[in-house]
């Protein structure tokens, strides 16, 4: 069977230990999470988990049953990235070179979507919000300047296209 | 209960025990747990607890307990060593369902982290082996998380639960007051059962030609022993159980034909080849049952039932999932079931059944010549109980014997490591078996490997005065190994001989009465003196050192290769 990436989204009581359960699912088949994020959801107290691995559809419904087994997990259904809105955060350390040509610096933020947030003699710090492709694109343009300094990304922050979130309204307390 | 004000951590964890009516405790003392010992002191007119002579006995012991009893069982152990030493039986109680509250000491919170004396990380340890866990830094956390402890170990599918108390909270005060606990917003232990799925359940039932029960613990642990009965009763099918659902039903059961997998009875595991309807409740199909997945039930449409969400589909591809109480789904279903004339089939399971007979079951049982063998010791056993004893077994040849020869006419009789497979899991575990069912002859099954390593509870047993009986099979080998060296390894026995020490001896020492066996004609007497003596009794018997368990399906084979003999 084909394996691709797949996306969890659990929504767990925020307590200890909640993260280490749900990543021992994986561990134990030896699936390798590319990427994690969570943070608080739209509701105080309940944690949203986005995980993202790569592994095959019947595998992930396993997954996902086993993650609905732990009793903090509220609930948690599995995704393809196209069933998503996803967006990264990136920041980029960037030498302050790039501000020489101030035209081409000009169209390049333009042209990317991206701002600058911090900015001194040695370094300006660029933030760009997009989908993984635009902030790969971004980052590579400015390695083949030999302009990036350092580079961080945020992980995905996702939000479904249809309303999925409306469970959680049976628990607003 | 009314309010009790400033007490110690300590004693609300044990008036909390109380509240939840767990009274027998099995445990072993150390630094971090020493002012819950103390206040224990106060409270033996309360609770009992037994001091194991390890802590992986108190675990299994733990397990014995709640098997027999239906009820959540209690172990309790230090910190670091004491706790990690818990692992294995808290491993071995999720793999089995078996609810358990496992309590451990933790170092004070102030020095967690620090690598304190005999701190270790038991809640990450313990995570994928537990069905929750939760560290108790304050005391007054104590009557809430033993509340949720107790209520997830026995609810739903249950499990083995850690609580682990720092010291500081164990002797900080608090204000007790107990609220017992019986729902958790983020969790569903019993699943609305969907009407639709059981009447298109039922309706292939009705319509099968070939169907087949497979029932496994889930029906124990329902209390639905009665309903499965009905239900097979009305139905007209066979049923067969898995290796943790024996003693579920009786040989009584016209239609029942035995338990299935590797060292299974033959029916089960060839109709399963046959059937056209395969309907497995409470079990979780193991590769111990499936054989090869590719080649398993290619004929059959399969309904399964069970309490757990995740079971479904996991291993087996369904084409009827009922998530729901075994209980439930039956009590849903029968009263749709039609009788249908299943003669045939039954008759095929029956011609099966004649053919392991004459081929296994009589050279097993009643053997003509040489040593005394494993079948026969247990055929023995069984006739001498009246198929009233409770039996616990260890792991490997022993148990399969056991499993295939110890007949029931009671529930939670039979007592089995059969998901982690323990070696050492059968005398500490019959400890537990006998002091919940004081009343009932409880029979260790153990091998001479399986004895060896958990036989310093032979303190426990004297110390205690635990009445259980101890049958010793001693063939001078780790023989379920040696089995598959000689079948698929051409005989190369491979570290599998056991030079063993003088095990009456070893009895005599703790002051147990015991005998060894060695003679066929004396194996009743033997039998019978042992179940006749007051109190606990070990009886050795010496048995054929290079028996096989038959039938047989390899590894990894289909269940249409069954072999027979070498």
């Amino acid at each position: 069977m084909k394996t691709q990436e797949f996306i969890v989204t659990a929504f767990t009581e925020n307590q200890a230990g909640v993260l280490n359960r749900i990543t021992a699912v994986y561990l134990r088949r030896k699936i390798n999470i590319e990427s994690l994020k969570v943070s608080e959801s739209s509701i105080k107290g309940i944690s949203m988990f986005v995980v993202s691995a790569i592994t095959t559809e019947d595998t992930i419904k396993v997954i996902v049953k086993q993650i609905k087994k732990i009793i903090e997990v509220l609930d948690v259904a599995y995704h393809t990235p196209e069933q998503l809105i996803t967006q990264e955060i990136a920041l980029y350390k960037v030498s302050s070179e790039v501000l020489k040509d101030s035209a081409k610096a000009d169209k390049l933020l333009r042209s990317t979507n991206a701002r600058i947030i911090e900015m001194n003699q040695d370094y300006v710090v660029i933030e760009k919000t997009g989908a993984r492709e635009e902030v790969e694109q971004l980052r590579k343009e400015l390695k083949e300047e030999d302009l990036l300094i350092q580079f961080t990304r945020s992980g995905s922050v996702v939000l479904h296209r249809e309303s999925i979130e409306d469970l959680l309204q049976n628990i607003a307390l | 209960m009314s309010e009790i004000k400033n007490i110690t951590g300590a004693e609300a964890l044990l008036y909390s025990l109380i509240e939840e009516g767990a009274t027998t405790i099995f445990g072993y003392p150390g630094g971090q747990v020493i002012p819950i010992y103390d206040k224990l002191y106060g409270f033996r007119d309360r609770i009992h607890h037994i001091l194991t002579r390890h802590e992986q006995g108190a675990a299994h012991a733990a397990q014995g307990f709640a098997r027999v009893t239906g009820k959540v069982g209690v172990c309790m152990a230090t910190s670091g060593p004491g706790a990690t030493n818990l692992i294995t039986g808290i491993a071995d109680a999720m793999l089995d369902s078996t609810p358990l509250v496992c309590i451990t000491g933790q170092v004070p919170a102030s020095s967690l982290g620090n690598d304190a004396f005999q701190e270790a990380d038991i809640i990450s340890m313990a995570m994928p082996i537990t069905k929750w866990n939760f560290q108790v830094t304050s005391s007054d956390e104590i009557p809430w998380a033993i509340a949720r402890a107790f209520y997830i170990a026995r609810s739903g599918r249950p499990g083995p639960v850690l609580i682990d108390i720092t010291k500081n909270a164990q002797v900080e005060k608090l204000d007790f007051e107990y609220k017992k606990c019986n729902s958790l917003r983020c969790y569903e232990p019993v699943p609305n059962l969907d009407k639709s799925a059981v009447d298109e359940a039922v309706e292939l039932i009705n319509r099968a030609k070939k169907p087949l029960l497979l029932i496994g613990q889930g029906i124990k642990i329902s209390g639905a022993e009665q309903e499965i009965i009905d239900f097979a009763t009305k139905a007209n099918i066979p049923v067969a159980t898995t290796l943790m659902g024996i003693s579920v039903i009786t040989d009584d059961l016209p239609t029942y034909i035995g338990m299935l997998g590797m060292h299974g009875n033959i029916a089960p595991n060839v109709m399963t080849q046959n059937a056209d309807l395969i309907i497995a409740i409470g079990m979780r199909f193991s590769d111990r049952v499936t054989g090869d997945l590719a080649n398993y039930a290619k004929q059959a449409k399969i309904i399964h039932i069970d309490i757990d969400r995740s079971e479904i589909n996991k291993v087996v591809k369904v084409d009827i999932g009922i998530v729901a109480d075994a209980k439930d789904a039956l009590l849903a279903m029968t009263p749709q079931i039609s009788t249908v004339d299943r003669t045939e089939w039954l008759q095929f399971a029956k011609e099966q059944y004649d053919k392991e007979i004459e081929n296994v079951i009589t050279p097993s049982i009643n053997p003509d010549c040489g040593p005394i063998r494993m079948g026969e010791a247990i055929n023995e056993l069984t006739k001498a109980t009246g198929k009233n004893a409770v039996i616990v077994t260890d792991v490997g040849q022993q148990q399969m014997f056991s499993a295939r020869y110890s007949k029931f006419r009671n529930t939670r009789s039979f007592i089995t490591s059969g998901g982690l497979g323990t070696m050492g899991f059968g005398l500490p575990a019959s400890m537990g078996a006998k002091i919940g069912a004081p009343d009932k002859v409880v029979v260790a099954i153990l091998g001479d490997g399986g004895f060896q390593m958990t036989m310093q509870e032979l303190g426990t047993i004297m110390q205690n005065k635990i009445g259980v009986k101890i049958v010793i099979l001693n063939n001078s080998f780790l023989g379920m190994v040696r089995q598959w060296q000689q079948l698929f390894f051409e005989k190369r026995y491979s570290f599998t001989e056991l030079e063993n020490p003088d095990f009456v001896r070893i009895a005599s020492a703790y002051d147990i009465p015991s005998c060894r066996v060695t003679d066929r004609c004396d194996l009743k007497n033997a039998i019978d003196t042992m179940l006749n003596t007051e109190g606990a009794y070990l009886l050795e018997i010496a048995v054929a050192n290079e028996e096989n368990v038959f039938p047989m399906i390899p590894a990894g084979a289909s269940l249409s290769d069954l072999i027979f003999k070498e």
